[in-house]
């Protein structure tokens, strides 16, 4: 387990570097520098800020020149942020990011996994029906439909629940719930169809045949093999939130790291792009890593030797 | 059902807390994170609403735009108008009990200057004798460049040329006093809060980036403490999400969004501030049709600028001349009316039949307002004068790019004052200033620019600017102004004293809040 | 096909058919200004409102379901072609290929897919820009979207392939010595085409939901042409005071949404009870 934990993480690195690489060249494509402003400058100018941010020399000198930094740690100045560094802006936006995403991540899965067992559980009955329905609208909702009907609701007409911001729990319950909705009608279709499939399988029938209690059953055979189905899901799942979250924060003015993904590359701030993908990326590997390993504990028929992947 | 019952009942009960509005604190909308509160790098309108707040400058703007002493007590003009010299207030201090000297002024503006420091706005003070030199690197020692400190309470600064408007230029912010010493001990990070130190109304309590801004009331202020405690700047971008925590009672202070402006129009929270901005179309005149004078002043006469504040509805007024109404030597009277007529005939004095002409190209920058515009004047020219008119849009930066290299027939742009004179606003499009896109070059309109920036009589300055206005505006057309914008505020009831100017500044000096 | 495919390719069709009508359905033209009726309610006029500049929202959301669609099939088609192509490759061939082309994936998937997206979108835009404005939002969008999402199907592709490469009549095949391509094409590919067919009806939808994402946050198409995205943004701008401007786009698009996944969930029960000969 260890050994086959370790080699995850190892393979995990040549991806990252790969991915800065990567990013790195497809930056170089975009048209536009990130200094034209309203009011054009001087040419003297122009050449003082190119010294400032590194933005002197051929491609390959650049590409050396930041690799070095990052094995520094150092991802170098913004260029839109003046005197701010990529560092110190992730550090302050990635804890918000994630503190949403993992609220976003429990509703998906306490919600999913509840409301598909109770579906699938009682099969064709009105309440499957009903949170079949329900599942159909969510996974159609795009999350700007989610999150104005929200804010309409909760915001205005009932006043229960702030707009935006983010200056205590409350402030969460929009945001994460805007941001679960599509995955947990997701999660609850994933969840609900495998529950249906286990409880055909003759194994479960046998055993309801053999007169085991019914709870018995349902716990240990089909909640084991639903959450193992699902799980497939969590990889996507954590991809899903991190990125659906730029449209979350922006309507919600959450302070996380999601809107970067669109405005470092609207801004040119090469070094924010190069940054936010990396943090991605890892965190990307680590969840995989995680859910792998969970899949393994899980289910102990894959957790010796590795074929494909 | 229970359990949903109390939670819903203790969701009401918080949300009822949030909202109770905290006394003597203001928190208002940025809109988006200020790139920077370093007062010689900043550039934007978003920056200079925080800087205002925790520094203030030589002069400061009146009510009617006329320079007022602020950290300079009075200030005198040698004979030829080119050495001013600025005498210091005196028991004035900064945040960290160091008193304010003069020396303090020559730093920052050398540091605005210096190459190294490559601040954007650097050639705002290229008026002041080797300022240029000096920040292209050809003279080496600053002692060279008009502005020095002979004493801890004068300044005097020597220009290349006499500049009437020297003392309003004087209340921007690049030309803020600063403390060299903090900016090099603590370098890139001297703006951060625990660091920074400034001498104006507030000071900078807590910036958690890309979020909010907290500023406290500085209570050594030299005018006296003001009467709030603190500003929370949040920075929310959506303009509907503010508007709605405004209505939440979360917010006190927010722009209203141009569409929901008709809404508030009757409501006693509605602010609208006419701002010293324009907004004006440009023709590329080396690009046909508009090579031909006449056809510029055709496609001019065929806009209908009445109709631009219905359908903006944000208090647009339509102007016909480039210097906005409100700045000095503003003349409502100038430029082209709307006359289809005249623009049909003069397009067959020109020889240019519509049906046969290529479609004419607007090209704008991706916005709310630029979007309706465009539609808006394509409607104009079709309909109008028979032309067919395409209307493209651009990402911002990829927009200056060719408005610099390649500039399309027919642009959009805006110009907001850096200090309120009209020579901000005319000398954009003499041949040689680097922001006229229009490639339009005319020697005497130069001159009269010239002239005017440097004539003290009030009267012969307005004649001047007329007349520079009309080769602008009627006669050489290489521009049509539109309209200009105006700043449309809603304002919570328990705020007061809040007048906003035209320049679109905010002081909070004397603001107060229930 | 169970009676909510039915009822998904009911809507689809439906949605094509406006589509391919365009502003037409609607009797106004998506572009024609009426500033008199500016921001009106709807109205026996105009049946589902206007917007700020007076044109018929009806006209609007017809037109820009047409541009919605031909970007979201646009992109499936690149993405299904793409991965079909990589994937195939990567499951037929094998070996050192098959592990370099399957690392590729796993840095794709390690990209984040939104930055991916815009960064494609604004280096097309560019290098399209030959074409008219229309037309070369349209591409960049579907060109983006595409090689965003082929991944998935390339990966999907080559599991089928491998598996029907263990199939007993795949092995006689090669044991013959018939040419890959003959193979690829008789034996394997039926075996892909339904999985496929069902993987696209799911894409569609998701290529809807990209491109009125971005086109929300102002990156897809531009104005004056519209697309349920944009159209989108408009009304939340003016959704206090003019709910009618967001309604009926998020209506569109949800019902867009349903009909795809009603008909995807029908096809796939049809198609995949079939055994897999």
């Amino acid at each position: 387990m260890t050994r086959y934990a370790l080699g995850r993480i190892l393979a995990g690195i040549p991806v990252l570097w790969l991915v800065a690489t990567v990013t790195f060249l497809l930056l170089r494509f975009l048209p536009g520098g990130p200094f034209d402003k309203e009011r054009v400058l001087p040419p003297e100018i122009m050449r003082n800020l190119a010294h400032r941010y590194r933005l002197e020399g051929t491609l390959g000198e650049q590409y050396v020149d930041y690799l070095e930094r990052l094995a520094r740690g150092d991802l170098g100045p913004s260029y839109k942020y003046v005197g701010r560094d990529v560092a110190d802006i992730l550090r302050d936006s990635v804890p918000v990011s994630l503190e949403l995403g993992a609220a976003a991540f429990a509703l998906t899965v306490v919600g999913g996994i509840g409301l598909g067992l109770a579906a699938g559980a009682r099969r064709d009955s009105r309440v499957d029906r009903a949170i079949s329905l329900g599942s159909l609208v969510g996974v159609s909702a795009p999350s700007f439909v989610v999150g104005a009907g929200g804010i309409l609701l909760f915001g205005l007409a009932l006043r229960w629940l702030p707009a935006g911001l983010w200056e205590g729990p409350l402030y969460a319950v929009l945001p994460a719930c805007t941001l679960a909705a599509l995955p947990t009608a997701y999660a609850t279709q994933l969840t609900r169809a495998q529950v249906a499939a286990v409880m055909d399988q003759d194994y479960v029938r046998t055993a309801r045949a053999l007169g085991v209690r019914e709870s018995r059953v349902r716990r240990r055979h089909v909640l084991r093999n639903a959450l193992l189905a699902v799980m497939t899901y969590f990889g996507p799942l954590l991809a899903i939130l991190l990125t659906g979250s730029f449209v979350v924060e922006r309507i919600f003015a959450v302070p996380g790291m999601g809107r970067f993904f669109v405005t470092a590359v609207t801004n040119r701030d090469y070094p924010l792009v190069l940054g936010v993908t990396l943090v991605y990326a890892a965190l990307v590997v680590v969840a995989n890593l995680a859910v792998d390993l969970l899949y393994a504990w899980l289910d102990p028929r894959i957790r010796v030797g590795r074929g494909e992947p | 059902m229970r359990g949903l019952a109390l939670a819903a009942l203790f969701a009401v009960a918080c949300s009822r807390g949030a909202s109770r509005a905290p006394a003597r604190q203001l928190r208002i909308n940025l809109e988006t994170e200020p790139p920077t509160l370093d007062w010689n790098l900043a550039t934007d309108g978003v920056s200079i609403v925080a800087i205002e707040q925790l520094m203030r400058g030589l002069t400061r703007l009146g009510p009617d735009l006329a320079p007022e002493p602020d950290l300079a007590e009075h200030w005198d003009v040698s004979p030829d108008g080119r050495t001013y010299t600025f005498h210091l207030r005196q028991g004035v201090n900064w945040s960290d009990g160091v008193p304010l000297v003069a020396q303090h002024f020559v730093d920052s503006w050398q540091r605005l200057l210096a190459p190294a420091t490559a601040a954007e706005y650097a050639y705002f003070l290229f008026g002041v004798r080797g300022a240029r030199a000096y920040n292209a690197g050809k003279l080496g020692d600053f002692g060279a460049v008009g502005v020095h400190a002979p004493d801890d309470r004068t300044l005097v600064v020597e220009l290349d040329a006499p500049l009437v408007y020297f003392p309003a230029l004087v209340n921007f912010m690049v030309t803020f006093p600063l403390r060299r010493d903090l900016v090099e001990r603590f370098g890139d990070r001297w703006t951060e809060p625990g660091n920074l130190v400034t001498l104006g109304p507030f000071v900078l309590a807590e910036w958690r980036h890309e979020y909010r801004l907290v500023l406290t009331a500085n209570e050594h202020y030299w005018a006296g403490r003001p009467p709030l405690d603190r500003i929370t700047a949040y920075m929310v971008q959506e303009g509907s999400t503010a508007l709605v925590l405004f209505e939440q009672g979360l917010l006190d202070l927010v722009r209203i969004p141009p569409l929901e402006i008709r809404r508030y129009a009757e409501r006693p929270e509605y602010l609208r501030r006419p701002l010293l901005r324009g907004y004006y179309y440009g023709f590329n005149v080396r690009k046909p049709p508009f090579d031909d004078v006449r056809v510029r002043r055709a496609f001019a006469l065929a806009i209908d600028r009445a109709q631009f504040p219905g359908l903006l509805r944000g208090g647009e007024v339509p102007a016909a001349s480039w210097i906005p109404a409100g700045m000095p030597f503003a003349n409502a009277e100038l430029g082209l009316p709307f006359d289809p007529e005249r623009a049909r005939a003069l397009l067959r004095e020109a020889g240019v039949d519509p049906a046969q002409l290529a479609p004419v190209k607007i090209v704008y920058n991706s916005d709310q307002t630029n979007k309706l515009v465009a539609e808006k004047v394509q409607a104009f020219w079709r309909d109008g004068l028979g032309v067919r008119v395409e209307v493209e849009n651009r990402e911002w930066k990829v927009y200056l790019r060719e408005l610099s290299t390649d500039p399309p027939a027919v642009f959009r742009l805006g110009w907001g004052a850096d200090f309120p004179d009209p020579d901000n606003f005319l000398n954009l499009f003499t041949s040689y200033s680097e922001n006229n896109h229009t490639g339009w070059a005319n020697p005497d309109y130069d001159a009269l620019v010239e002239r005017a920036a440097r004539e003290p009589d009030t009267a012969e300055r307005q004649r001047l600017y007329d007349r520079a206005q009309r080769i602008l505006c009627e006669e050489d057309v290489p521009m049509v102004p539109l309209f200009d914008t105006s700043a449309n505020f809603a304002v919570s009831p328990r705020v007061h004293g809040f007048v906003p100017s035209a320049m679109d500044l905010f002081f909070f000096e004397k603001v107060s809040a229930e | 096909m169970s009676a909510r495919g039915w009822v998904g390719a009911a809507v689809v069709t439906a949605l094509v058919a406006l589509a391919l009508a365009g502003d037409r359905a609607a009797g106004y033209r998506f572009d024609a200004q009426d500033t008199a009726h500016a921001l009106e309610a709807p109205s026996r006029a105009h049946w589902l409102g206007c917007d700020a500049l007076g044109r018929d929202l009806l006209a609007r959301l017809c037109e820009g379901g047409r541009v919605s669609l031909v970007v979201a099939v646009g992109a499936t088609g690149l993405a299904l072609l793409l991965g079909l192509s990589y994937g195939a490759l990567s499951g037929w061939v094998g070996g050192r290929l098959d592990a370099v082309l399957m690392r590729g994936v796993d840095v794709v998937y390690a990209l984040p897919d939104v930055l991916v997206t815009v960064l494609l979108i604004e280096i097309l835009s560019a290098a399209l820009s030959g074409l008219p404005d229309l037309w070369r939002r349209l591409a960049a969008l579907a060109l983006a979207l595409g090689f965003s999402g082929f991944v998935g199907v390339a990966r999907l592709v080559r599991a089928l392939v491998l598996q029907a490469r263990e199939e007993v009549w795949v092995e006689a095949a090669r044991a013959t010595g018939a040419p890959a391509a003959r193979i690829l094409v008789r034996q394997v590919l039926p075996n892909v085409a339904a999985p496929l067919f069902v993987s696209a009806a799911f894409r569609i939808p998701a290529a809807i939901l990209s491109e009125s994402t971005l086109s929300f946050i102002g990156l897809g198409i531009q104005p004056p042409f519209s697309s349920w995205g944009t159209l989108a943004n408009d009304g939340f701008e003016a959704m206090r005071s003019f709910p009618h401007l967001i309604i009926f786009p998020c209506v569109a698009i949800l019902c867009a949404l349903l009909g795809f996944h009603l008909l995807g969930e029908g096809l796939r029960e049809r198609l995949e009870a079939r055994p897999s000969r």
